[in-house]
């Protein structure tokens, strides 16, 4: 693939991913701050949310283990995925960690249990979107050419 | 002793060129507003960090409430020396604080109190949250914020920010 069609390709990717809703307004202000003197900024930010992530759904799943469930613990968790999520513009995750809290909020395991399964789904999702986003850019980056805005 | 030969001297008396640009450039960031980020999400430090850098402005990050306490003095005395007008303690200039609510240990809002009640109290304080609870609102306007903003930050809310620096400087 040549290096216009692969930046058409970006392009058209980038805007599905606008409009199916996996990523809103807030990565675009992401992608803003990015400029020459932090090239990575974007990919930075977006490893760190991964990392989190993943730590956070980890202790999510052990907490629904458990004997005695601690709701209070586990609403503090999913505030904090529901926040990194929002200020990466992860909409759909963002979305389902609201749902989660309230669940948490009543004290319902079963409802904690289906929201978590949906959380990882989505964030699966979208890890793997971003990853394939990120290397469309690598590839147009190696072929010489410049990310189009 | 040695003659020295007339081009040594010379140089020993003139800065090379790399060290004036640093001189230069320590002068540029004593200049500048340095701004205290307390959050304890590694996301939202490196995002806070990034804007207000873009924004030109000294960032020092901490990831908790102790942590600012500890940086400001305040952790283990009830109130340090008095400060000059600058808002000088230790060695840190602090020109704004800004601050998450929600902070397990010590949250924004008791952050915001200790520093009220401190000599940092003339530093305006802009304190954050995910969420937008009126009372919360109203609680930290009434504890002393300057601001209160919701997260996640945009480039345009550092402009509120800006006027509450200028706000803040010593009147000739």
């Amino acid at each position: 693939m040549d290096l216009v069609q692969l930046q058409r390709q970006l392009v058209d990717y980038r805007t599905s991913l606008y409009h199916e809703g996996f990523l809103d307004e807030q990565f675009t202000q992401l992608q803003s701050l990015q400029d020459e003197n932090n090239p990575d900024f974007v990919v930075e930010v977006v490893s760190l949310f991964f990392e989190d992530s993943e730590r956070l759904l980890n202790e999510l799943s052990k907490a629904l283990e458990q004997q005695i469930i601690d709701f209070k613990r586990m609403d503090g968790q999913v505030h904090q995925l529901k926040g990194s999520s929002s200020s990466i513009g992860a909409h759909r995750v963002q979305k389902l960690c609201i749902v989660f809290r309230n669940y948490c909020e009543a004290q319902n395991v079963e409802g904690c249990l289906k929201c978590l399964q949906q959380v990882k789904h989505e964030y699966g999702i979208i890890k793997t979107k971003l990853e394939s986003m990120f290397q469309l850019e690598q590839q147009i980056l190696n072929a010489g050419g410049s990310i189009p805005v | 002793m040695e003659l020295m030969k007339s081009e040594n001297i010379v140089q020993d008396r003139q800065p090379q060129p790399q060290e004036e640009e640093e001189i230069m450039q320590q002068e540029e960031e004593e200049q500048r507003f340095h701004v205290l980020a307390v959050d304890d999400s590694v996301i939202d430090r490196k995002l806070l960090e990034k804007l207000l850098k873009a924004s030109s402005y000294q960032v020092t990050c901490v990831e908790s409430g102790e942590k600012a306490l500890e940086y400001l003095g305040l952790l283990h005395h009830s109130s340090p020396a008095s400060s000059s007008s600058q808002h000088h303690h230790q060695g840190h200039k602090v020109n704004l604080i800004m601050t998450d609510f929600s902070m397990p240990g010590t949250s924004g809002y008791d952050l915001l109190k200790r520093i009220k009640g401190s000599s940092w109290k003339d530093v305006p304080v802009v304190v954050m949250s995910s969420e937008n609870v009126p009372s919360r609102i109203s609680m930290c306007l009434e504890g002393g914020a300057e601001e209160f903003m919701l997260k996640p930050l945009q480039l345009s809310d550092l402009h509120k920010i800006q006027a509450h620096l200028l706000k803040s400087l010593p009147h000739s």
